[in-house]
């Protein structure tokens, strides 16, 4: 009997040791101690997770940058803005990629991490409804209804009155959104909040707003085949969808009255009138009447990374050939007009304080 | 078997047809029951393997994904492959033997009461949902190391470990007392008993364990969303890093628009399951040898 | 199952005494390592938790709020979508199971029964990623376009029928974890039944009952304290489950008592699709609140599987 006690004293020693341990591992894991954490600590890999706004053109950037003489491997994990943010925070990957700019609590808890605009793009209104043509015209104020739930059918007479001599079935309307944390839905509730103060009022701006009516699915690409699969449902994701999926998409007035198709040239010109925010961002959504060609749903998307990261030479390398013309010009095929001149140096800056 | 006791419920005859009625009608409904139970295995598996069967092809299992100019997913899952079988793999080392010896413990050392405790602990582990498991091994692996295979492979052995215990502790149970005795009367102690006389006599019934947790552990998806979901398109062999798996491509590929994602996500769905069936039946033919082989021995 | 040693009467050398030593030391340490994860668990995961809970108190349960914008966030939807699939596919799944489990163990012939019993264990093998697969490709659809509006239309006037169909939503929730839910109870069904003494079914019959009253009047109340503990572990299973439930489900933050054609959350769906991208701390650790949640009702439903089990157990003389 003895011997069993004193036996199993020892193994509770032993196992409060290891929990010790173990406790300890993780405790001091939070406060950004992770050097080179996520690799095998060469650098000749970079993981970065995020926004799937910008993920097409990220993956364009993976298969290119390999080849460069720099042969650098870029892992991304298309996870959302917000995953994408989280990640980096918590140190476990290199960098993050976001097209929303960091609320305060995030840039708090980020430990100075450095925001750099590296990409330009738009959002799309896409929508699948059987017998609907495609390039149905549609208002901020209407499409703000639609997803608040006061417009619930496609011939509902808000959306006829935009859209005369067009025959629109009464098929119900199902909004779909993004569930989960994202950029998209920033730029998104941010363009309705700018148009339709009951929108503003009612859900706000946010990386994952509150929708009153409709159906989540996580990612762009989730939300995209959710409403390939709803006779009726709509939803909003960057510009690449529409030509890799065949998608049907709505033209947005913008303030000037027009319904600019959402090409590279409407980004541009959305993009040369951007208000900047308190925190430096820029804002291109809803642009000013004076840009009449503009498409008011273009953003610049964001790539997060620590001031004092294990791999900035590495990362600085990248970002810095990824906003020059090489990376950029990968974009443009696919939705991702280049970044402003303007932009680009400003950029420069940016990058210079990652050590 | 006709009642022969009178009844006001009418002639004894009549009652009796009426309770073999509702007795046969009972039977249909349980028999219903159970082929419309089948009907559904079947229905699934069958989606599952045609759907699937139409996706394989060589190259899915032997390129990595990767996209084409146009945004759209091409290529392969071999690196989800790859991935799935070191997780699970380590995950095995780890909980084999945790399981043998907490079940060994439970079998010999410990008293009655000690026992029931465990197994109760066992049980509540056992219960607790994967996503619980997934949410704890995040707080305490991931946060500041990062995705890891090492830290999906953890969480998958806290969901292993409660059954390969409880099903040794099942095997070591059957082990006749005659053997146990036996080695102590030739002099053997405890432990070598143990080691040399009643473990060999188990090993059908661990292996039939391990083979059951691990078709039970590759096909779990909550603990490697939160512990190993960002992984790089190509295969990685360091488990340190992040690497795909088959729960987790099947789960990410399902919900994309693409018709090539979703071929992907059947194909990979096709290994998976049938990786997993084979398993599961493994297991359980092993497990009804090994228990007329243990019998055999009494 | 501890034969506590007649102690060999032979001295024990310092090797054989090492070895006992430790096998037991290392089998005892396994055990409490064993012990110590369960408590890290169980404090990691209350750790985290301690933001919202400090915040929002017991009222996360009973507000409906989650909002991200005005940091509010509560629990009650996700408690009532997590209640009612669970429910409902218990209502439909036990019956069901209890039948398979008296057709393996009683109707179905000889030779059936280990084919049988074995496709019916297959389908408790199936990976829920998988189910939710096929029920995004398959059943969504098939759910939409038939089975919603047949409901819509002959029981549309209960608000639970009511609305639009959908081919997401908690109406196909609850069908996958019917699925989910059937093999675990019938595998338990079944060996409970199998374990009940064939003398009392042969005096049954023996005395002119038919063979399912022997099953109804016999059988059933014999092991019901079994199957009720099964159904517990069963539910516990089901409110569990994240993947399956979060891929068609529709994710949406609303009371699923309106109408089950319409999207909703269960607590376990929702930690799974929001938790790699929480944009306040507040969120995460409210996410972390409904893994407690989670995890008290686990842990209280398996203890009272637990204890019906034991009371069951002497009940019927010690016998398993």
């Amino acid at each position: 009997m003895r011997k069993t006690w004193r036996l199993l004293a020892v193994s509770l020693a032993v196992g409060a040791v290891a929990a010790g341990a173990a406790a300890c591992g993780s405790s001091s894991s939070s406060s950004g101690s992770s050097s080179g954490s996520t690799t095998s600590g060469s650098s000749s890999v970079l993981v970065g997770a995020g926004s799937t706004f910008v993920a097409p053109l990220v993956s364009q950037w993976e298969a290119a940058y390999v080849k460069t003489p720099a042969a650098v491997t870029i892992t991304y994990g298309a996870v959302g803005s917000g995953g994408g943010v989280d990640a980096v925070t918590a140190r476990s990957v290199d960098f993050g990629a976001s097209d929303a700019p960091l609320t305060s609590d995030q840039v708090t808890a980020c430990k100075s991490c450095v925001q750099i605009p590296w990409a330009l793009g738009a959002t799309t209104v896409d929508y699948n409804v059987k017998g609907a043509p495609n390039n149905l015209k549609l208002t901020g104020k209407v499409l703000a209804d639609i997803f608040l739930g006061n417009i619930k059918q496609w011939n509902d007479p808000a959306i006829a009155a935009l859209n005369p001599g067009v025959n629109l079935p009464s098929t119900h309307i199902t909004p779909i959104y993004r569930s989960d944390g994202s950029g998209t839905s920033f730029v998104f509730t941010d363009y309705l909040s700018s148009v339709d103060p009951d929108w503003a009022s009612k859900v706000g701006t946010s990386t994952q707003p509150t929708f009153p009516v409709g159906t989540g699915a996580e990612h762009s690409s989730g939300v995209i085949a959710a409403m390939q699969a709803t006779d009726g449902g709509i939803t909003y994701a960057e510009t690449s969808y529409i030509a890799a999926d065949n998608l049907d998409y709505a033209l947005i007035q913008n303030a000037a009255g027009q319904y600019p198709k959402p090409t590279n040239s409407a980004v541009l010109a959305a993009a040369a009138v951007g208000t900047t925010r308190s925190d430096g961002t820029i804002k291109l959504v809803d642009p000013p009447a004076s840009a009449s060609a503009a498409y008011p749903l273009a953003s610049y998307t964001y790539v997060i990374v620590p001031e004092s990261s294990p791999k900035a030479s590495t990362l600085r390398a990248f970002i810095t050939w990824a906003i020059s013309s090489a990376g950029q010009s990968l974009g443009e095929p696919i939705g991702y007009p280049p970044l402003p001149a303007n932009v680009v140096s400003s950029n420069a800056m940016l990058i210079a304080k990652i050590k | 078997m006709s009642s022969v006791v009178t009844s006001p419920f009418g002639s004894p005859s009549r009652r009796s047809r009426r309770r073999k009625m509702v007795g046969r009608m009972m039977e249909a409904l349980c028999t219903l029951a159970a082929l419309a139970a089948m009907a559904v295995l079947i229905l699934v598996v069958y989606a599952v393997f045609r759907r699937g069967a139409s996706a394989l092809n060589l190259n899915l299992v032997t390129e990595v994904p990767s996209t084409d100019a146009y945004g759209n997913t091409t290529g392969g899952i071999k690196n989800s492959i790859i991935g799935t079988v070191i997780i699970t793999g380590i995950a095995t080392l780890i909980a084999v033997p945790f399981g043998i010896l907490i079940a060994i413990f439970n079998a010999e050392f410990a008293s009655r009461r000690t026992a029931d405790a465990i197994r109760l602990v066992l049980n509540l582990l056992a219960g607790v949902p994967t996503i619980v498991v997934g949410v704890f091994i995040f707080g305490l692996l991931v946060v500041g190391h990062g995705y890891s295979a090492y830290a999906a492979a953890v969480a998958l052995s806290i969901v292993m470990v409660p059954i390969i215990a409880r099903s040794t502790e099942e095997v070591l149970a059957l082990v006749p007392a005659q053997l146990r005795e036996g080695g102590m009367a030739l002099g053997a102690t405890r432990a070598r008993t143990v080691v040399t006389i009643i473990l060999p006599t188990a090993v059908g019934g661990m292996v039939t364990a391990t083979i059951l947790a691990i078709a039970r552990a590759a096909g779990e998806t909550a603990p490697i969303l939160l512990t190993c979901s960002i992984f790089a398109n190509q295969v990685t062999l360091d488990p340190r890093q992040a690497m795909g798996s088959l729960p987790m491509t099947i789960y990410l590929d399902a919900e994309q628009p693409s018709q090539y994602a979703q071929h992907q996500a059947w194909a990979a769905a096709l290994i998976l399951m049938a990786f997993v069936l084979v398993a599961a039946i493994a297991g359980r033919l092993l497990s009804l040898r090994s228990r007329r082989r243990i019998e055999q021995t009494r | 199952m501890s034969v506590q040693p007649a102690t060999s009467s032979l001295p024990l050398t310092r090797r054989t005494r090492f070895g006992e030593i430790g096998l037991r030391g290392i089998c005892g340490a396994a055990v409490v390592i064993l012990v110590v994860v369960i408590a890290m668990l169980i404090w990691e995961v209350a750790h985290g938790a301690w933001l919202s809970f400090s915040t929002f108190g017991l009222g996360f349960i009973t507000s409906t709020d989650w909002n991200v914008v005005t940091n509010q966030f509560g629990a009650l939807y996700l408690l009532e979508g997590t209640l009612l699939t669970s429910v409902f596919a218990l209502i439909i799944a036990v019956p069901t199971a209890i039948a398979i489990g008296l057709f393996l163990s009683e109707l179905a012939p000889r030779v059936l029964r280990t084919p049988v019993g074995l496709m019916v264990e297959l389908l408790a093998a199936i990976p829920s990623v998988i189910l939710g697969l096929w029920g995004i490709v398959v059943l969504g659809p098939f759910v939409a376009t038939e089975v919603e509006p047949w409901l819509n239309q002959h029981l549309g006037f209960i608000p639970l029928f009511s609305g639009y169909p959908s081919n997401a939503g908690v109406l196909p929730a609850c069908l996958i974890l019917t699925i989910m839910m059937i093999p675990i109870i019938a595998s338990i069904s079944r060996e409970l039944f199998n374990s009940v003494p064939s003398e009392l079914k042969q005096g049954a019959l023996a005395l002119g009952a038919t063979r399912w009253e022997v099953m109804r009047q016999i059988a059933i109340p014999q092991v019901s304290g079994g199957l009720i503990a099964a159904v517990m572990l069963g539910f516990a299973r089901a409110i569990g489950e994240a993947i399956a439930v979060a891929q068609v489900i529709g994710s949406h933050n609303a009371s699923p008592f309106g109408s089950i054609f319409k999207p909703a959350a269960t607590m376990a769906s929702w930690i799974a699709t929001q938790f790699n991208g929480t944009a306040t701390d507040l969120q995460r650790s409210s996410l972390y609140y409904l893994a407690v949640i989670l995890l008290v009702i686990s842990l209280v439903t398996n203890i009272a599987a637990q204890l019906i089990v034991n009371r069951f157990r002497k009940r019927i003389g010690g016998r398993a």
